[in-house]
Protein backbone atom coordinates (compact mmCIF):
# COMPACT_ATOMS: atom_id res chain seq x y z
CA UNK A 1 0.00 0.00 0.00
CA UNK A 2 2.84 2.16 0.84
CA UNK A 3 4.38 1.50 -2.61
CA UNK A 4 1.62 2.49 -4.39
CA UNK A 5 1.04 5.55 -2.14
CA UNK A 6 4.88 6.63 -3.50
CA UNK A 7 4.50 5.49 -6.61
CA UNK A 8 1.44 7.98 -6.87
CA UNK A 9 3.60 10.49 -5.51
CA UNK A 10 6.74 9.87 -7.16
CA UNK A 11 5.01 9.97 -10.28
CA UNK A 12 2.97 13.42 -9.38
CA UNK A 13 5.89 15.16 -9.58
CA UNK A 14 8.02 14.08 -12.24
CA UNK A 15 4.88 14.55 -14.16
CA UNK A 16 4.56 18.28 -12.29
CA UNK A 17 8.59 18.69 -13.55
CA UNK A 18 7.18 18.01 -17.80
CA UNK A 19 7.59 14.29 -17.76
CA UNK A 20 5.07 13.20 -20.19
CA UNK A 21 5.25 9.17 -19.66
CA UNK A 22 5.13 9.54 -15.96
CA UNK A 23 1.93 11.67 -16.55
CA UNK A 24 0.55 9.47 -18.34
CA UNK A 25 1.56 6.37 -16.04
CA UNK A 26 -0.08 8.38 -13.34
CA UNK A 27 -3.39 9.17 -15.08
CA UNK A 28 -3.79 5.42 -16.20
CA UNK A 29 -2.67 4.67 -12.75
CA UNK A 30 -5.28 6.89 -10.88
CA UNK A 31 -8.17 5.84 -13.86
CA UNK A 32 -8.06 2.23 -12.39
CA UNK A 33 -7.73 3.58 -8.77
CA UNK A 34 -10.72 5.69 -9.64
CA UNK A 35 -12.95 3.67 -11.85
CA UNK A 36 -14.47 1.02 -8.76
CA UNK A 37 -15.22 4.33 -6.97
CA UNK A 38 -17.50 5.73 -9.73
CA UNK A 39 -18.55 2.09 -10.92
CA UNK A 40 -19.90 1.95 -7.47
CA UNK A 41 -22.24 4.93 -8.01
CA UNK A 42 -23.91 4.78 -10.99
CA UNK A 43 -25.29 2.46 -13.14
CA UNK A 44 -24.21 1.75 -16.81
CA UNK A 45 -20.58 0.95 -17.76
CA UNK A 46 -21.19 4.10 -20.29
CA UNK A 47 -22.12 6.61 -17.56
CA UNK A 48 -18.70 5.39 -16.09
CA UNK A 49 -16.60 6.11 -18.44
CA UNK A 50 -18.13 9.47 -19.27
CA UNK A 51 -17.15 10.52 -15.91
CA UNK A 52 -14.17 8.45 -15.61
CA UNK A 53 -12.89 11.16 -18.52
CA UNK A 54 -14.23 14.36 -17.10
CA UNK A 55 -12.57 13.41 -13.43
CA UNK A 56 -9.40 12.61 -15.82
CA UNK A 57 -9.56 16.46 -17.92
CA UNK A 58 -10.44 18.06 -14.04
CA UNK A 59 -7.10 16.39 -12.41
CA UNK A 60 -5.01 17.62 -15.61
CA UNK A 61 -6.82 21.13 -14.83
CA UNK A 62 -6.35 20.80 -11.18
CA UNK A 63 -2.78 19.61 -11.51
CA UNK A 64 -1.15 22.60 -10.06
CA UNK A 65 -3.06 23.17 -6.66
CA UNK A 66 -0.97 19.06 -5.72
CA UNK A 67 2.46 20.14 -4.31
CA UNK A 68 3.57 16.31 -4.08
CA UNK A 69 4.17 17.14 -0.05
CA UNK A 70 1.08 15.33 0.94
CA UNK A 71 -0.94 12.13 0.24
CA UNK A 72 -2.17 11.97 -3.33
CA UNK A 73 -5.09 9.83 -3.25
CA UNK A 74 -7.49 12.02 -1.32
CA UNK A 75 -6.37 15.19 -3.63
CA UNK A 76 -7.29 12.61 -6.32
CA UNK A 77 -10.62 11.42 -4.80
CA UNK A 78 -11.63 14.81 -3.96
CA UNK A 79 -11.82 15.86 -7.37
CA UNK A 80 -13.67 12.37 -8.44
CA UNK A 81 -16.17 12.96 -5.67
CA UNK A 82 -16.46 16.75 -6.37
CA UNK A 83 -17.38 14.87 -10.37
CA UNK A 84 -20.10 12.69 -9.46
CA UNK A 85 -21.65 14.97 -7.48
CA UNK A 86 -22.20 17.57 -10.07
CA UNK A 87 -22.86 14.76 -12.84
CA UNK A 88 -25.60 13.12 -10.51
CA UNK A 89 -26.91 16.83 -9.36
CA UNK A 90 -27.15 17.59 -13.49
CA UNK A 91 -28.36 14.05 -14.05
CA UNK A 92 -31.73 14.40 -11.24
CA UNK A 93 -32.41 17.84 -12.50
CA UNK A 94 -32.81 16.58 -16.37
CA UNK A 95 -35.22 14.03 -14.63
CA UNK A 96 -36.96 16.71 -12.80
CA UNK A 97 -36.89 18.17 -16.02
CA UNK A 98 -38.51 15.68 -18.00
CA UNK A 99 -40.72 14.08 -14.99
CA UNK A 100 -44.12 13.13 -15.82
CA UNK A 101 -47.07 14.42 -14.03
CA UNK A 102 -47.96 11.72 -11.70
CA UNK A 103 -52.18 12.55 -12.36
CA UNK A 104 -50.74 11.81 -16.39
CA UNK A 105 -48.69 8.99 -15.22
CA UNK A 106 -52.31 7.71 -12.90
CA UNK A 107 -54.39 7.17 -16.50
CA UNK A 108 -52.13 6.08 -18.26
CA UNK A 109 -51.76 3.00 -15.94
CA UNK A 110 -53.74 0.18 -16.96
CA UNK A 111 -54.53 -2.90 -15.23
CA UNK A 112 -52.46 -4.63 -17.81
CA UNK A 113 -49.81 -3.41 -15.81
CA UNK A 114 -50.24 -5.75 -13.04
CA UNK A 115 -52.09 -8.42 -14.66
CA UNK A 116 -50.11 -8.45 -18.28
CA UNK A 117 -52.48 -10.17 -20.94
CA UNK A 118 -49.54 -10.37 -22.67
CA UNK A 119 -46.42 -12.10 -21.41
CA UNK A 120 -42.81 -10.79 -21.38
CA UNK A 121 -41.84 -13.25 -22.99
CA UNK A 122 -43.89 -12.44 -25.99
CA UNK A 123 -42.72 -9.19 -26.47
CA UNK A 124 -38.96 -9.52 -25.26
CA UNK A 125 -37.92 -8.48 -28.47
CA UNK A 126 -39.69 -5.23 -28.90
CA UNK A 127 -37.93 -4.32 -24.84
CA UNK A 128 -34.04 -5.26 -26.27
CA UNK A 129 -35.17 -2.69 -28.78
CA UNK A 130 -35.85 0.06 -25.87
CA UNK A 131 -32.92 2.07 -24.31
CA UNK A 132 -30.77 0.19 -21.91
CA UNK A 133 -31.61 1.31 -19.02
CA UNK A 134 -35.83 1.00 -19.84
CA UNK A 135 -34.75 -2.42 -20.96
CA UNK A 136 -33.21 -3.06 -17.74
CA UNK A 137 -35.95 -1.73 -15.66
CA UNK A 138 -38.69 -3.75 -17.60
CA UNK A 139 -36.67 -7.36 -17.36
CA UNK A 140 -35.70 -6.65 -13.44
CA UNK A 141 -39.92 -6.01 -13.03
CA UNK A 142 -41.33 -8.28 -15.51
CA UNK A 143 -39.08 -11.51 -16.17
CA UNK A 144 -37.38 -11.31 -12.63
CA UNK A 145 -40.67 -10.49 -10.68
CA UNK A 146 -38.46 -7.51 -9.13
CA UNK A 147 -41.06 -4.60 -7.02
CA UNK A 148 -39.74 -1.42 -8.53
CA UNK A 149 -38.09 -0.32 -5.31
CA UNK A 150 -35.67 -3.44 -5.68
CA UNK A 151 -35.12 -2.29 -9.26
CA UNK A 152 -34.53 1.34 -7.32
CA UNK A 153 -31.95 -0.12 -4.73
CA UNK A 154 -30.09 -2.24 -7.28
CA UNK A 155 -29.76 0.06 -10.22
CA UNK A 156 -28.56 3.04 -7.80
CA UNK A 157 -32.00 5.02 -8.74
CA UNK A 158 -34.78 6.64 -6.93
CA UNK A 159 -38.12 4.94 -7.09
CA UNK A 160 -40.19 7.18 -8.57
CA UNK A 161 -37.21 7.76 -11.49
CA UNK A 162 -37.68 3.86 -12.23
CA UNK A 163 -41.93 4.18 -12.46
CA UNK A 164 -40.90 6.85 -14.89
CA UNK A 165 -38.97 5.24 -16.78
CA UNK A 166 -40.69 2.16 -16.80
CA UNK A 167 -43.92 4.40 -18.10
CA UNK A 168 -42.23 5.70 -20.97
CA UNK A 169 -41.47 2.17 -21.84
CA UNK A 170 -44.55 1.18 -21.37
CA UNK A 171 -45.88 4.02 -23.92
CA UNK A 172 -43.23 3.03 -26.56
CA UNK A 173 -44.43 -0.56 -26.47
CA UNK A 174 -48.15 0.18 -26.57
CA UNK A 175 -47.46 2.34 -29.60
CA UNK A 176 -45.06 -0.39 -31.30
CA UNK A 177 -47.89 -3.03 -30.21
CA UNK A 178 -50.95 -1.18 -31.89
CA UNK A 179 -49.23 -0.99 -35.23
CA UNK B 1 -16.08 10.80 -26.32
CA UNK B 2 -13.36 9.69 -27.06
CA UNK B 3 -11.25 6.27 -25.09
CA UNK B 4 -9.86 6.94 -21.69
CA UNK B 5 -6.40 5.59 -23.20
CA UNK B 6 -6.90 8.33 -26.21
CA UNK B 7 -7.41 10.78 -23.72
CA UNK B 8 -4.97 9.75 -21.49
CA UNK B 9 -2.18 10.16 -24.34
CA UNK B 10 -3.83 13.43 -25.33
CA UNK B 11 -3.70 14.71 -21.79
CA UNK B 12 0.29 13.57 -21.54
CA UNK B 13 0.94 14.82 -24.60
CA UNK B 14 0.05 18.29 -23.52
CA UNK B 15 1.42 18.68 -20.12
CA UNK B 16 4.62 20.92 -20.01
CA UNK B 17 6.42 21.51 -16.76
CA UNK B 18 3.88 23.10 -14.46
CA UNK B 19 4.15 25.40 -11.13
CA UNK B 20 2.66 24.28 -7.92
CA UNK B 21 0.20 26.56 -6.55
CA UNK B 22 1.82 28.49 -3.04
CA UNK B 23 0.91 26.49 0.45
CA UNK B 24 -2.55 27.63 1.48
CA UNK B 25 -0.97 29.32 4.71
CA UNK B 26 1.38 31.19 2.27
CA UNK B 27 -1.49 31.99 0.12
CA UNK B 28 -3.60 33.36 3.47
CA UNK B 29 -0.66 35.72 4.84
CA UNK B 30 -0.32 37.05 1.34
CA UNK B 31 -3.91 38.25 1.10
CA UNK B 32 -3.71 39.15 5.24
CA UNK B 33 -0.38 41.23 3.90
CA UNK B 34 -2.46 43.10 1.13
CA UNK B 35 -5.61 43.74 3.53
CA UNK B 36 -3.47 44.80 6.30
CA UNK B 37 -1.89 47.81 3.52
CA UNK B 38 -5.32 48.84 2.34
CA UNK B 39 -6.86 49.15 6.02
CA UNK B 40 -4.01 51.03 6.72
CA UNK B 41 -4.20 53.33 4.24
CA UNK B 42 -7.59 53.52 4.13
CA UNK B 43 -7.60 54.80 8.11
CA UNK B 44 -5.25 57.21 7.10
CA UNK B 45 -7.51 58.74 4.62
CA UNK B 46 -10.57 58.28 6.40
CA UNK B 47 -8.84 59.17 9.95
CA UNK B 48 -8.89 56.80 13.46
CA UNK B 49 -12.18 57.40 15.41
CA UNK B 50 -11.80 60.57 18.15
CA UNK B 51 -11.36 58.33 21.07
CA UNK B 52 -9.65 55.72 20.48
CA UNK B 53 -6.88 55.70 22.88
CA UNK B 54 -9.43 55.57 25.35
CA UNK B 55 -11.69 52.73 23.54
CA UNK B 56 -8.72 50.85 23.66
CA UNK B 57 -9.13 50.98 28.06
CA UNK B 58 -12.58 49.18 27.12
CA UNK B 59 -12.18 45.29 27.68
CA UNK B 60 -15.16 44.37 25.75
CA UNK B 61 -14.59 46.81 22.72
CA UNK B 62 -10.99 44.97 22.88
CA UNK B 63 -12.13 41.77 22.99
CA UNK B 64 -14.72 42.54 19.90
CA UNK B 65 -11.72 44.43 17.96
CA UNK B 66 -9.81 41.06 18.92
CA UNK B 67 -12.48 38.18 17.57
CA UNK B 68 -13.20 40.27 14.63
CA UNK B 69 -9.75 40.39 13.39
CA UNK B 70 -9.62 36.51 14.53
CA UNK B 71 -12.41 36.14 11.92
CA UNK B 72 -10.58 37.65 9.19
CA UNK B 73 -7.74 35.86 10.30
CA UNK B 74 -9.32 32.23 10.19
CA UNK B 75 -11.49 33.22 7.18
CA UNK B 76 -8.46 33.99 4.78
CA UNK B 77 -7.00 30.71 6.28
CA UNK B 78 -9.77 28.90 5.34
CA UNK B 79 -10.81 30.54 2.26
CA UNK B 80 -7.38 29.67 1.53
CA UNK B 81 -7.75 26.27 2.29
CA UNK B 82 -11.12 26.04 -0.06
CA UNK B 83 -9.61 26.95 -2.83
CA UNK B 84 -7.58 23.57 -2.85
CA UNK B 85 -9.66 20.42 -4.04
CA UNK B 86 -8.70 18.31 -1.02
CA UNK B 87 -8.86 21.38 1.27
CA UNK B 88 -5.27 20.95 1.57
CA UNK B 89 -5.94 17.60 4.27
CA UNK B 90 -6.59 20.66 6.77
CA UNK B 91 -10.46 19.82 6.69
CA UNK B 92 -10.20 20.92 10.76
CA UNK B 93 -8.80 23.68 9.99
CA UNK B 94 -10.95 24.83 7.12
CA UNK B 95 -14.09 24.76 9.23
CA UNK B 96 -13.04 26.42 11.86
CA UNK B 97 -14.70 30.25 11.22
CA UNK B 98 -17.48 28.14 12.57
CA UNK B 99 -15.55 28.17 16.26
CA UNK B 100 -14.32 31.74 15.64
CA UNK B 101 -17.90 32.81 14.88
CA UNK B 102 -18.84 31.23 18.49
CA UNK B 103 -16.61 33.08 20.22
CA UNK B 104 -17.44 35.98 18.28
CA UNK B 105 -21.11 36.03 19.45
CA UNK B 106 -20.56 34.69 22.84
CA UNK B 107 -18.20 38.83 23.06
CA UNK B 108 -21.13 40.63 21.54
CA UNK B 109 -23.65 38.85 24.47
CA UNK B 110 -21.01 39.93 27.14
CA UNK B 111 -21.12 43.00 25.55
CA UNK B 112 -24.64 43.37 25.55
CA UNK B 113 -24.90 42.45 28.99
CA UNK B 114 -22.37 45.13 30.18
CA UNK B 115 -24.16 47.97 28.04
CA UNK B 116 -26.65 49.06 30.78
CA UNK B 117 -27.61 51.50 30.56
CA UNK B 118 -27.71 51.12 27.18
CA UNK B 119 -25.47 53.81 25.09
CA UNK B 120 -28.01 55.79 23.20
CA UNK B 121 -28.58 54.72 19.69
CA UNK B 122 -27.05 56.89 17.19
CA UNK B 123 -28.34 58.77 14.10
CA UNK B 124 -27.57 56.75 11.53
CA UNK B 125 -28.32 53.52 10.69
CA UNK B 126 -27.99 51.31 7.34
CA UNK B 127 -25.02 53.50 6.40
CA UNK B 128 -22.43 51.56 8.56
CA UNK B 129 -23.39 48.51 6.56
CA UNK B 130 -23.07 50.41 2.98
CA UNK B 131 -20.25 51.61 4.40
CA UNK B 132 -18.62 48.34 5.45
CA UNK B 133 -20.09 46.56 1.93
CA UNK B 134 -18.10 49.56 0.20
CA UNK B 135 -14.51 48.75 1.81
CA UNK B 136 -15.82 44.84 1.51
CA UNK B 137 -15.56 45.70 -2.24
CA UNK B 138 -11.77 45.51 -3.47
CA UNK B 139 -10.80 42.63 -0.79
CA UNK B 140 -13.58 40.88 -2.20
CA UNK B 141 -12.57 40.94 -5.59
CA UNK B 142 -9.11 40.16 -4.78
CA UNK B 143 -9.61 37.03 -2.93
CA UNK B 144 -12.49 35.41 -5.87
CA UNK B 145 -9.18 36.76 -8.25
CA UNK B 146 -7.42 34.67 -6.51
CA UNK B 147 -9.27 31.57 -5.69
CA UNK B 148 -10.20 31.34 -9.38
CA UNK B 149 -6.87 30.12 -10.52
CA UNK B 150 -7.11 27.63 -7.72
CA UNK B 151 -9.82 24.66 -7.89
CA UNK B 152 -11.94 24.39 -5.04
CA UNK B 153 -14.41 21.87 -4.76
CA UNK B 154 -16.31 23.36 -2.12
CA UNK B 155 -17.03 26.43 -4.51
CA UNK B 156 -20.37 27.71 -2.38
CA UNK B 157 -18.84 27.43 0.93
CA UNK B 158 -15.58 28.54 -0.46
CA UNK B 159 -17.59 31.88 -1.76
CA UNK B 160 -19.26 32.50 1.41
CA UNK B 161 -16.00 32.03 4.00
CA UNK B 162 -14.39 34.59 1.50
CA UNK B 163 -16.84 37.42 0.82
CA UNK B 164 -17.04 36.87 4.78
CA UNK B 165 -13.20 37.55 5.37
CA UNK B 166 -13.73 40.58 2.84
CA UNK B 167 -16.44 42.07 5.29
CA UNK B 168 -14.33 41.98 7.98
CA UNK B 169 -11.87 43.71 7.23
CA UNK B 170 -14.93 46.57 6.20
CA UNK B 171 -15.94 45.60 9.70
CA UNK B 172 -12.76 46.02 11.39
CA UNK B 173 -12.02 49.48 9.75
CA UNK B 174 -15.37 51.00 10.75
CA UNK B 175 -15.34 50.21 14.10
CA UNK B 176 -11.59 51.75 14.25
CA UNK B 177 -12.86 54.86 12.37
CA UNK B 178 -16.62 55.82 13.78
CA UNK B 179 -16.98 56.81 17.23
CA UNK B 180 -19.94 54.55 18.64
CA UNK B 181 -20.25 52.52 21.10
CA UNK B 182 -24.05 51.38 20.79
CA UNK B 183 -24.24 47.94 21.06
CA UNK B 184 -27.32 47.32 19.64
CA UNK B 185 -26.40 49.82 16.77
CA UNK B 186 -23.31 47.53 15.95
CA UNK B 187 -25.20 44.24 16.15
CA UNK B 188 -27.55 45.67 13.65
CA UNK B 189 -26.08 47.54 11.44
CA UNK B 190 -22.79 45.93 11.57
CA UNK B 191 -22.41 42.74 12.02
CA UNK B 192 -25.96 41.26 11.31
CA UNK B 193 -25.44 41.68 7.97
CA UNK B 194 -22.44 39.35 7.63
CA UNK B 195 -26.01 36.92 7.60
CA UNK B 196 -26.86 38.36 4.14
CA UNK B 197 -23.29 38.43 3.39
CA UNK B 198 -23.13 34.65 3.86
CA UNK B 199 -25.56 33.97 1.84
CA UNK B 200 -24.65 36.34 -0.97
CA UNK B 201 -21.45 34.67 -0.86
CA UNK B 202 -22.80 31.22 -1.15
CA UNK B 203 -24.54 32.37 -4.60
CA UNK B 204 -20.95 34.35 -5.50
CA UNK B 205 -19.44 30.98 -5.16
CA UNK B 206 -21.42 29.01 -7.61
CA UNK B 207 -21.25 31.71 -9.96
CA UNK B 208 -17.39 32.41 -9.86
CA UNK B 209 -15.25 29.56 -8.49
CA UNK B 210 -17.61 26.60 -10.05
CA UNK B 211 -14.81 25.07 -12.93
Amino acid sequence: MTDQNDNFEALIQRSLAGDQRAYAALLQKTSRLLRPFLAKRLGFTTEVDDLMQETLISIHKARHTYDGNRPYKPWAFAIAKFRLQDFLRAHYADQLRHAIDFDELEENLHEAVTEPVISYESISGEVQKLPQKQATILQLMHQDGYTAKEVAEKMGMNESAVKVAAHRAYKVLKKKLER
Amino acid sequence: MENIDDLVARLAQDTTAVKPAPHPFMLSLQWMGIAAIYLSISIALSGWRPDILEAFHRPWFVAELAALLGIFIVTSVSAALLAFPDLHQKRLLALAPTWMFAIFLLILYFAARTDNPPVPLPAHSFECTLGITLMALLPAVWTFYFMRKYASTHYRLAGSVALLSAFSVGALWLRLHEETDSIAHVIAWHYLPMLAIGIIGLWLGKRLLKW
